[in-house]
């Protein structure tokens, strides 16, 4: 299953909600674009507390994996989404989700220890991406709580908002010029950025 | 008091969609005229400062800084609001105002107002919406009927530039369009099914002020044709659409007759009793607090729908102690907006094969099909629906992560259907909006209190357009269909209309047939309102059609020394 088409639809009245956005019709359904960031707004505001440096490197291994670089186009470490990670978590972020992350984090370097005798930059590809199999499984079965689903948005988030995502992994044109309607799609063709 | 010290032949109050109108007929014609706008001076392309982002050039990727939603918590929930745009929108601290019940109030203070901002869907009122109320017994009829306006609709569009089909249908008149922008093949799926399945569901294009094809007097005025970037929120450098700022103002200020103050918020328009007509504003400097009269012969209030409404309730004399021109107490009375509380969505199958190239600035409409002439559903009023053809992001992958997963994320996913309707609702005297007893904004003006709801006819139109939506999107073979109603409150519509509204009777309405106070004919209220009842249609080329009408009248009455 993939996570990015599941979005529900919006309306020009509800685009920057639902994670997926309409300006005036066009819709273009991304969880990294043009989105209001996610969490409780009634919840407090950002505490300075968000997540370090380290943190972010992590998240973009970790975002690596999910995300690595194939022939089609660079991967996540590639595209050098550590600080939109960062940002996104400090400063769109609520508190309780970046304590989740933090937590989880902190949490998950253990248990590279504990289950690969080392850290995670320190794996194998294959090693790296047979763990976070893993985790993910844990995640499913522990459901939206888990701080692994939050690895995986930011994972999307800042490689498909990134240049090289969307320019390299999707096709971004920034004047198209014209609109056409219904064309043939050309084989191989990425979805439009 | 402050001596008056500058005089004009006309006062424009608010610089949005009809005031940007106002402004330019009446230079047109040679008036003097001072524009007033309480907000910041926006010129077109020097403050279009995100004009030319990509979305990865944006500080947060096009994401919301929570401190920004927590400082706004309101205006952040407006349709198109973002780290993008949200320097065209009012900060919540700078205008605040008392919900007696829930009202997302959605202004935008700058030169050009709103109508940076707007959707830009310029359908024309059919002639049924005109008369429908009084006709089946919901509301009072308007003083003027379609064939009053229907010219005027036509002025508008030659310069605003709407592009549109000729459908020849009576719910949704065509008009003088540019080339309408073309259907991707997943609405024409949705067209041709609801087609064979209806008599009376059309899925048409919308009419937008989108620049399809520009015509020579769009070039006249520096606009050139739209680039499918769907970025017009930011303002658009190509001028692609239609604003203010793009196209009304820059036109007046060439006639040489246009003064524009900025940072101008307007206290109260002044009736000089003698001679029994307003003769000027009183204005405050947004940054200096300092007052200044201006005098002109005729004001022309386009404050948009709730702030002109304020201005003539704040506007207190010894003839109108109860706000200018309310004599009947109608005045705050009668406000209205438009239902958008419910959507629907389905995945459809299919036509993989299938792409669009340019990201569509514009939307399909099925065209109204209830109580149109007739009353033949169990509440009143008609409802637009706006729809179209999505394509998704990212297929199924064998494995959540890795490689494959990667690939399979950036391919075009399933195609989908949307539809959210846009419903009229029925002015009534209990939902309306006064100044409060005591509390004040930051310039000392009494805030506003909004006291506007929804009604049982709202929630039977609501269910009956659930209903109708889940069964055409079924009948376009969509699944995994889901509608919902987001119970969202009156006002994030932004379409909020009446306040001041038209009619015949002065006993019973604020405004005669050209828009003019009935007791102080040299005011004109032609925004939103003056609006006698909500239609179904985007009611912001008839602000501007009425303000073009009533703009000419002026003129003439001028003339005539009647003003």
């Amino acid at each position: 299953m993939s996570d990015v088409v599941k979005l529900p639809p919006v309306t020009r009245r509800t685009a920057l909600k639902a994670g997926s956005v309409v300006l005036g019709g066009a819709l273009f359904t991304s969880s990294a674009l043009l989105t209001a960031c996610s969490g409780d707004r009634a919840a407090p505001p950002a505490s300075t507390a968000g997540i370090s440096t380290e943190d972010a490197q992590l998240l973009e291994e970790i975002a690596d994996a999910i995300l690595p670089t194939t022939p089609a186009s660079p991967g996540a470490r590639a595209a050098g989404v550590a600080p939109i990670v960062a940002l996104l978590v400090n400063d769109c972020y609520d508190a309780p989700a970046q304590r989740r992350i933090r937590d989880g984090l902190q949490a998950f370097r253990a248990l590279c220890v504990d289950r690969c005798g080392g850290a995670f930059t320190r794996l194998s590809p294959s090693e790296r991406e047979t763990l976070l199999a893993g985790v993910d499984a844990e995640a499913v079965k522990a459901g939206d709580a888990h701080w692994f689903h939050l690895a995986r948005e930011l994972s999307l988030r800042a490689y498909f908002s990134s240049e090289t995502g969307m320019t390299q992994a999707l096709r971004y044109v920034r004047v198209p010029g014209r609109w056409t309607g219904c064309l043939p799609l050309q084989p191989g063709q990425p979805a439009w950025g | 008091m402050p001596q008056p010290n500058t005089s004009y032949d006309a006062i424009v109050i608010g610089s949005g969609i009809s005031g940007g109108w106002a402004a330019k007929e009446l230079c047109e014609k040679g008036l003097k005229t001072l524009v007033l706008e309480r907000g910041r001076n926006v010129e077109h392309l020097k403050d279009y400062p995100t004009a030319l982002l990509a979305p990865w050039e944006l500080p947060h990727k096009g994401a919301t800084p929570r401190a920004l939603l927590d400082a706004n918590p309101l205006i952040s929930k407006a349709a198109g609001y973002g780290e993008d745009t949200a320097h065209f929108f009012v900060k919540d601290a700078d205008h605040p105002y008392e919900q007696e019940k829930p009202f997302d109030w959605i202004r935008g203070y700058q030169v050009g107002g709103k109508s940076l901002t707007w959707g830009r869907a310029c359908q024309r009122w059919s002639p049924h919406e005109f008369v429908a109320p009084e006709r089946l017994g919901y509301g009072m009829n308007w003083p003027i009927g379609y064939d009053d306006v229907a010219d005027w609709y036509t002025h508008v569009e030659r310069f605003v530039g709407v592009c549109g089909a000729a459908d020849g249908l009576e719910a949704m008149p065509d008009g003088d369009f540019l080339p309408p922008f073309d259907f991707n093949c997943a609405e024409l799926h949705l067209r041709d099914a609801l087609r064979r399945r209806y008599r009376d569901r059309h899925v048409v294009q919308g009419r937008w002020a989108q620049l399809s094809e520009p015509r020579e007097i769009h070039l006249q005025q520096g606009r050139g044709t739209c680039q499918a970037r769907n970025l017009c929120m930011r303002g658009c450098p190509y001028g692609g659409y239609f604003s203010s700022v793009s196209s009304t103002l820059p036109w007046a200020q060439k006639t040489g007759n246009l003064t524009i103050r900025p940072d101008s918020v307007v206290h109260s328009i002044l009736y000089d009793e003698v001679k029994g007509k307003a003769s000027g504003v009183r204005v405050i400097d947004a940054h200096t607090q300092a007052i200044t009269e201006y005098r002109a012969r005729i004001i022309f209030v386009n404050a948009s729908a709730l702030n002109s409404t304020l201005i003539l309730l704040n506007s207190t004399s010894r003839r109108f102690p109860n706000g200018l021109g309310n004599d009947a107490g109608v005045l705050g009375r009668y406000v209205a907006f438009h239902n958008y509380r419910a959507s629907a969505h389905g995945a459809l199958d299919g036509l993989e094969d299938r792409y669009f190239y340019g990201r569509n600035p514009t939307e399909c409409i099925l065209v109204n099909f209830r109580n149109l002439g007739k009353q033949d559903a169990d509440f009143v009023g008609g409802y637009t629906t706006f729809t179209g053809g999505y394509r998704t992001r990212g297929v199924d992958a064998a494995t959540r992560l890795g490689g494959t997963y990667k690939d399979a994320q950036a391919q075009p996913g399933p195609w989908g259907l949307y539809m959210y309707m846009q419903g009229e609702t029925v002015p009534k005297y209990d939902n309306h909006v006064r100044l409060h007893d005591t509390l004040k904004d930051p310039f000392g003006i009494p805030r506003l209190v909004t006291s506007v709801g929804y009604d049982d006819n709202d929630e039977a139109m609501i269910r009956d357009w659930l209903t109708q939506a889940n069964e055409m999107l079924a009948a376009a073979g969509c699944r995994d269909v889901e509608s919902r109603d987001n119970h969202q409150a009156p006002g994030l519509d932004i379409h909020e209309m009446g306040g001041c509204r038209m009619g015949r009777d002065p006993r019973t309405s604020m405004l005669n047939a050209w828009n003019q106070l009935h007791a102080v004919p040299n005011v004109f209220v032609t925004d939103g309102a003056c609006m006698t009842s909500t239609g179904n249609q985007s009611p912001s080329i008839l602000y501007m059609a009425l303000t073009a009408r009533a703009a000419n009248h002026a003129v003439e009455e001028l003339a005539r020394q009647n003003l």
